[in-house]
């Protein structure tokens, strides 16, 4: 087995040599800023704590760091085939298993830097303006298991949830992206997964069924449990119970991705 | 020849959706020999390069390379195989050197001084720090030769390579795989419609129509040795006195105000003789060999699409 951290690098190269990367880091980097500066223009105060200005900033921009991730992942394999880059690609010395892992390892990287840059800035520029505020017992709700523990360990698992529901949505995405070989197609569907699933979870918790408890859109956001409630009221979930049904849709999902991408003949 | 064939294709097969593109194809490259493969569009030569690189599945017999099956052992297959399939497309937001640098990657095999090697060797060493898509199509099928030659591929496959090239680039191509196959040994696959193109750069070439291997013939064979039949061209005074002089040696007819005859070698320097003798001049003699186009339609039956 020759060295597969070159093809993970290749990939790199393939993500960070377009300057669409870097406006998206740059965004990344500069929008929690702006947030919290017209937080203080608007309320001309700057007593704001700073964990609740880090965890509010969080929450809007994980939905930015989604949108651009799930971009380069439709990309990276539908945008290979729609330039015809592919046939160069696969005529390698490489099984197709092991490049469509390096494309996985370099998305699920480039949400990574991201995710580390937004905590970053977010905790940065927060702590800056507003000082860092000893008493955070403000901002973890009184219900969370981790209620009377340290704020780090709170926005610690906060960043870890939010990267497990990112997970997903890259797996959605990078499955919609090998399947149909349209970027557009994986990028409308999965920001669609992104911003219809708690619609969806709304509309599911009308109901005491059993299997709705199952569906994908009513566990993918699991911050619900670190707020001390569970996504679907009426039922019997708890952390480990959604963890589980998020594995096994991960491992349908990239199967899918891996079984059409490693079968299907290149003729385009 | 004693070496091992560089690639044998045994009765290839490709059937979609119930209809056969490509019926049982057998044939063998061997090292440093420059194989054309030829058919009209639609024949199955880019489906049959997609199987052999490993782009497509077989449904039935197998390729091996290097002696090793593209179906059960693709990674030692392909490292052994250098392509362009169809146009060479690279990625065009990068440079022409970083497109090489995550090819060379791929294959361990390739150094630093070696990509430097190549790119002077496709002489864009003025260029290769520009992006790709500041190039023009000439220049990309450089990049893309640079990329399939990078790691002295036992077996080149080119899918029809002259496409974009100028004439100047043709001819400059057509030398570099000579000197290829010559000097490196290394075996040489060209796909292409363009018959002419075929003849100049082929030492061996397969007639490929609606997926069937309809013929494969040497193109360099040593043909004027044989009493295999020619056509002469005389360049005679008074043509229509000499063709009554030659009446019953060959098959003779005026062209173009001079005279023709289809006739093996021997017979070729007696009808001179003859027409010397007879005090007629004689200023000059071509001979004319088929040309590949004319085998290609007698052998497709002046079919063009397949």
């Amino acid at each position: 087995m020759a060295n597969f951290w070159n093809l993970v690098q290749n990939e790199n190269m393939k993500i960070y040599r377009r300057i669409r990367a870097w406006i998206m880091l740059g965004f990344v980097a500069l929008a929690p800023i702006a947030i919290s500066i017209i937080y203080i223009i608007a309320s001309g105060e700057f007593d704001a704590n700073n964990w609740e200005m880090m965890t509010l900033e969080t929450t809007i921009l994980y939905q930015l760091i989604t949108i651009f991730t799930v971009v380069k992942a439709a990309d990276s394999v539908a945008g290979e085939f729609s330039t015809g880059t592919i046939k160069l690609l696969l005529i390698r010395p490489w099984s197709r298993s092991m490049i469509l892992l390096s494309k996985f390892v370099a998305l699920l990287l480039f949400a990574v830097v991201q995710m580390v840059l937004l905590f970053v800035v977010t905790w940065g520029i927060n702590a800056l303006l507003f000082g860092v505020n000893s008493d955070a017992s403000g901002i973890i709700p009184s219900g969370s298991p981790l209620a009377g523990h340290s704020v780090w360990g709170y926005v610690g698992l906060m960043y870890l949830y939010l990267f497990i529901a990112q997970l997903m949505i890259i797996a959605v995405a990078f499955m919609l992206s090998s399947a149909f070989r349209s970027g557009g197609l994986a990028i409308g569907l999965s920001i669609f997964v992104l911003f219809s699933g708690s619609i969806i979870t709304g509309l599911l918790s009308l109901t005491d069924k059993a299997w709705v408890k199952y569906v994908l859109f009513a566990n993918i956001d699991v911050t619900s449990y670190l707020n001390g409630s569970t996504p679907l009221p009426n039922q019997d979930m708890t952390l480990g119970f959604s963890l589980a049904v998020l594995a096994g849709y991960f491992i349908v999902l990239n199967l899918i991705s891996w079984l059409v991408f490693v079968k299907r003949d290149v003729a385009a | 020849m004693s070496q091992a064939p560089a690639a044998i294709l045994q009765d290839v097969t490709k059937k979609i959706g119930g209809r056969t593109i490509i019926d049982r194809v057998s044939l063998e490259i061997s090292p440093g020999e420059v194989f054309g493969f030829l058919g009209p569009n639609g024949s199955g030569k880019t489906t049959t390069i997609r199987m052999m690189v490993g782009l497509m599945a077989l449904t039935a017999g197998d390729i091996t390379i290097g002696g090793h099956s593209v179906k059960t052992s693709y990674a030692a297959s392909a490292a052994q195989v250098g392509a362009i399939v169809e146009n060479p497309e690279m990625y065009k937001y990068l440079t022409g050197y970083q497109n090489l640098v995550h090819y060379a990657r791929m294959n361990p095999s390739v150094t630093k001084e070696r990509i430097d090697e190549v790119v002077k060797l496709v002489g864009l060493d003025g260029r290769i720090h520009d992006k790709v898509k500041k190039y023009s199509l000439g220049m990309r099928q450089r990049l893309g030769v640079a990329q399939a030659v990078m790691h002295r591929p036992k077996l080149l496959i080119l899918d029809e390579p002259t496409n974009g090239l100028d004439p100047a680039g043709i001819r400059e191509l057509r030398d570099y795989l000579r000197r290829l196959s010559r000097e490196e040994g290394t075996a040489v696959f060209v796909s292409s419609h363009l018959l002419s193109e075929m003849e100049l750069m082929c030492d061996r070439v397969a007639i490929l129509q609606k997926g069937k291997l309809i013929d494969i013939r040497s193109i360099r064979g040593p043909a004027n040795k044989t009493g295999e039949e020619q056509i002469a061209v005389f360049d005679v005074d008074h043509p229509e006195n000499a063709l009554g002089v030659l009446e019953g040696r060959g098959d003779g007819k005026l062209e173009d105000g001079s005279l023709v005859i289809t006739a093996t070698r021997e017979q070729i320097a007696d009808a001179n003789r003859i027409l010397v003798e007879a005090g007629f001049k004689v200023y000059g003699i071509r001979t004319r060999t088929k040309s590949l186009e004319d085998q290609f339609l007698e052998v497709t039956g002046g079919e063009t699409i397949g």
